[in-house]
């Protein structure tokens, strides 16, 4: 045990984890330079283009030290990003160091600061490495960058180690740093057992993967195990370590990182942050820190074609075994027909979930617009959870309604906090505190309802920022706000998948907004449109669709009737992307207008 | 009911709108007169083939030359067609014989001998009264020798005389459009055709809008001019039986009326379509259409090869969906024969179309006849896509 160090690396998106990951890998033959493809650690797909880390890995290294003795190192990848956050707290808790990577022409931002709190909430020795050092913008960056990591992590300036993963440059120090101030894992491999998993896989032939880590005890193939949060119980039939591929050993004791596979069907049994312990010599207690996987957005998913449900269903099964933290439930609505309503860990998840099920399950969607789940009470004080809008029982009959509150941190130079905060205040935001790290760059801090940033807050920061913002998030409480229920109707009848839940005081903006949006992607149709923003029975916005004047081709075509009917049956294929309320043919596209909606 | 159909694929000179297959002096390289003979031996060799198909022994009521444009053709080429045609096929004694002119092409005496060899119905190929409108449109007629050529057919004696106008020209407006309408009533026809400019794809005029030479009139202005014809015709007594048709009483063209109705039909000729319904079965129906080339056709025929080049078997829902927008398109839809011929009830399958069609004045509904009013036709289209499920 005291030749095992299990660290993981945080840093911000771009940073340069992952090509920190690859180096070191290289540096310790874990892989070839042959087999290397550029951020091997990324391997799904989608990752991989954008760039970012979804799912977590841990993968050991045999490294021989300069004191001579070889060490395991186990790397435990985190994902990248906020909606991952709880995710990210598992896999640091299995760990005892962390390496904290600030690229030195960018410094400190948001994600550098919450990733980094969570490892020392979670007691990790914390190892700051500046990368890109090479880079010709980082010379008269780079002693403000150390100050920035003095302040934050609160250690001396020679402890910082500083280079460049890409050439390699500094790389052997950091793992020389890993070995001698990291400790070692402690644990008792006798003691009863306690895995803790921080990641969990769906193989489709040998089911649920669980990777532990173990903090107590010894597992070995054949025991019988049992899984803390649900109390199943299941047989060990392999189990190993993790390297480019499982290596089965047989036996993981106290320290070690691998995984076990118990012939677990559903990938929800395996869950992030439970921990497994012998059923013939249980722990008394888990691991602190199990928490249910908990949805925050919610989003209509429907078929675009409706014959076509079956088939979707179908996909988000198999979706959901290699993503424990997605739900569904079948839902039905007026103008989409059947579809499902899921639940997301964020907007970044629900982007993932969402291209997922086009690029590997060739579904073709229409996602409603996205909200969080309101807590409503009742005038009776009965309270119900909504997490569709169009559920949301008429005005007259709610007591109050309460919406999940976030806590936000934004970084940026300080030239634009002024927009930030116009930014913020225009979503409802709560100032709490702006601190500066420099004289040139600030950490704004907010309380905003989930809601005001579920859509285009990121993509307005950016924009506002150049570019230079970074953002974080994290659940704060439920609290009760003044909402209603905007209902958007076309020739008088409501349209359910448009209904949206705003705050009474943009409620009439946003109206106005919808409809004339709607004006626009809706087409002229034999008739007029009224289309209508309505909060109850009251009218708030109008915007009128005048009819189509002319369709029709005035043509002699003689005898040849065939190339008529072609050309109709070619607009018949359009038509059927078109969805029906009432007498109207909306398209595909009317049901995200909000989210194209120009502030 | 059954028509037979000739394509005369020759022009003097190709108008840069028209999309129907021609062939004009030029492109011939020199052969034009001996093309002209091999095609008419061509085309008598089809019309002794078709004919020998015990299938096709029907009574005809009506024979249409089309084109291309037919009155290049001498009076005494007609009357051989239509000996032929007499030799192989039984034709009804007053069965409506149509030639499509171009008024540049004929004279009283030509007229005349039409007439005299049993062409019965002219339909001229006006286009607009306007000189620099034909210009554009490359016409080779003026205005003058269109009016004088109207007149002429009514000395040759034809009462059935049929005029074409072409609306939505770059630039028309109301007035001149309203004109064109004017001098052409006072021509006193029996039948009017008025046509929107179409830009069809692979013809000079697609060419011209396609490099912003050209540009067409907008949306608005073209519904404007469309609402127009309807209402001034129908003023002038004449009745729309088609998007594009207009009749004085008892003169509809029975020909297109036919194609309309579904009625079967037999082209000759390059490029010419034909309908059959082999049986009562709905279902057992077949188009089939010439290769639109008459090099290729006078070839394959004289080699003993027919000159088709596609065929299509129509399914029973093809079929019924052609009825619907051939009859939205055109005279209506008789419910009561639609529900017998598919055993289908079309006013039930379709009620909350129709029910909104008749609450917004598109349709009109009396007897059994679900008709389209003159609102109703400008969406015609629309409508017809809002039957197709």
């Amino acid at each position: 045990m005291n030749h095992i160090r299990n660290f993981c690396i945080v840093a911000h998106i771009d940073h340069g984890k992952s090509t920190l990951a690859d180096r070191l890998l290289e540096i310790t033959h874990t892989i070839s330079a042959r087999e290397m493809t550029k951020q091997v650690l990324d391997d799904m797909e989608l990752e991989q283009e954008r760039g970012i880390t979804i799912k977590l890995h841990a993968i050991p290294m045999k490294y021989k030290s300069l004191d001579g003795k070889e060490y395991t190192l186990n790397l435990i990848d985190t994902p990248g990003h906020v909606d991952f956050t709880y995710e990210v707290s598992r896999s640091l808790a299995a760990c005892e160091g962390a390496v904290l990577v600030v690229d030195a022409t960018q410094g400190v931002e948001a994600q550098t600061i919450s990733n980094l709190y969570l490892a020392v909430d979670a007691g990790l020795e914390i190892i700051p490495f500046i990368n890109k050092i090479d880079l010709p913008s980082a010379k008269t960056m780079i002693e403000t960058v150390k100050k920035q990591v003095v302040d934050l992590v609160g250690c001396k300036e020679e402890e910082i180690l500083s280079g460049s993963a890409k050439s390699g440059v500094g790389t052997t120090e950091v793992l020389e740093a890993i070995v001698q101030r990291i400790p070692a894992p402690k644990g008792d491999p006798a003691a009863p057992l306690r895995a803790l998993i921080f990641d969990s896989v769906f193989d489709e032939y040998r089911g649920a993967v669980a990777y532990v880590r173990i903090f107590d005890g010894t597992v070995r193939e054949k025991d019988k195990i049992r899984f803390f949060s649900n109390g199943k119980e299941f047989q060990a039939d392999e189990i190993g370590v993790l390297e480019m591929q499982r290596k089965r050993t047989g036996v993981l004791s106290a320290g070690d990182v691998g995984y076990v596979i118990a012939s677990v069907k559903d990938v929800h049994d395996t869950k992030v942050g439970d921990t497994i312990t012998l059923v013939s010599n249980p722990a008394p207690e888990p691991l602190a820190g199990y928490r249910e996987p908990k949805p925050m957005v919610f989003s209509g998913l429907y078929p675009s074609n409706s014959d076509d449900f079956a088939e979707l269903r179908d996909a988000l099964e198999k979706l959901r075994l290699n993503d424990a933290a997605v739900v569904f439930e079948p839902e039905t609505s007026v103008a989409l027909g059947f579809g499902f309503r899921a639940g997301f860990l964020g907007l970044l998840h629900m982007e993932i979930v969402q291209e997922r099920l086009e690029r590997e399950y060739d579904q073709s969607l229409i996602n409603t617009v996205p909200n969080v789940e309101y807590r409503v009470t009742r005038t009776n004080a009965e309270v119900l959870t909504i997490d569709n809008p169009s559920f949301m029982p008429e005005a007259g009959v709610v007591e109050k309604i309460g919406e999940p509150f976030v806590k936000a941190q934004i970084i940026a130079p300080s030239e634009y906090i002024g927009g930030i905060m116009k930014l913020c205040m225009d979503r409802r935001g709560i100032h709490k505190n702006t601190t500066y790290l420099s004289p040139e760059r600030a950490d704004i801090q907010y309380e905003l309802p989930l809601a005001e940033i579920i859509f285009d807050f990121y993509d307005k920061l950016k924009s506002l920022s150049r570019g230079y913002a970074s953002f974080d998030y994290d659940f704060l409480e439920y609290r009760e706000s003044d909402l209603v229920k905007l209902d958007i109707l076309l020739n008088g009848e409501p349209v359910d998948a448009l209904s949206t839940i705003v705050h009474r005081s943009k409620a009439y903006e946003w109206g106005r907004k919808l409809c004339s949006k709607l004006r626009e992607l809706i087409p002229r149709q034999m008739f007029e449109v009224a289309i209508q923003a309505a909060i109850g029975s009251k009218v708030i916005a109008r915007e009128t669709l005048s009819a189509m004047r002319k369709n029709v081709l005035a043509k002699c075509y003689g005898g040849d009737i065939t190339r008529k009917r072609k050309l109709l049956e070619k607009q018949r294929e359009g038509k059927k992307r078109m969805k029906q309320v009432g007498r109207v043919e909306v398209p595909q596209e009317a049901f995200l207008a909000v989210l194209s909606m120009e502030e | 009911m059954a028509s037979l159909y000739l394509h005369i694929p020759f022009c003097e000179h190709k108008c840069i709108y028209c999309d129907f297959y021609s062939v004009a002096p030029t492109e011939t390289g020199g052969n034009y007169e001996s093309l002209t003979g091999r095609f008419l031996s061509a085309l008598r060799k089809e019309i002794d083939v078709r004919s020998a198909d015990a299938r096709f022994q029907v009574v005809y009521d009506t024979v249409f030359f089309g084109g291309g444009t037919p009155s290049l053709l001498s009076p005494s080429n007609i009357g051989e067609i239509l000996e032929t045609l007499n030799r192989n096929f039984s034709i009804r004694k007053n069965a409506e014989i149509t030639l499509e002119t171009n008024p540049g092409t004929v004279d009283l005496r030509k007229l005349s001998e039409f007439r005299q060899v049993g062409v019965n119905r002219i339909s001229f190929g006006v286009q607009s009264f306007y000189e620099d409108d034909l210009r554009f449109l490359t016409r080779i007629h003026t205005s003058k020798e269109a009016v004088e050529n109207v007149r002429n057919a009514y000395h040759a004696g034809f009462d059935n005389v049929s005029i074409d106008l072409i609306f939505s020209l770059p630039g028309q407006n109301i007035e001149r459009w309203a004109s064109n309408l004017r001098q052409a009533v006072a021509l006193e026809p029996a039948h009017l055709s008025c046509y929107s400019l179409i830009v069809e794809p692979n013809t000079q005029l697609h060419r011209m809008v396609q490099a912003k030479q050209v540009s067409t009139l907008p949306a608005e202005e073209d519904a404007n001019l469309y609402e127009f014809t309807m209402e001034y015709l129908s003023a002038q007594g004449f009745e729309q039986y088609e998007v594009s048709n207009f009749a004085k009483f008892g003169y509809r063209s029975r020909h297109n009326s036919n194609y309309w109705n579904h009625s079967n039909y037999l082209g000759f000729g390059p490029s010419a379509h034909s309908f059959w319904s082999h049986d009562e079965a709905v279902g057992c129906s077949s188009r089939w259409w010439n290769i639109a080339n008459v090099v290729e056709y006078a070839h394959r025929l004289g080699h003993g090869h027919m000159p088709v080049q596609g065929e299509e078997q129509l399914s029973g829902q093809q079929l019924m969906e052609e009825e619907i927008f051939l009859g939205l398109r055109s005279d209506g839809i008789d419910v009561a024969g639609f529900r017998k011929k598919y055993a289908w009830d079309f006013l039930v399958h379709h009620s909350s179309t129709i029910k909104g069609l008749l609450e917004d004045n598109l349709a009109s509904l009396s007897g059994q006849r679900l008709r389209l009013t003159s609102k109703g036709y400008l969406l015609c289209d629309e409508i017809c896509r809002s039957f197709l499920t």
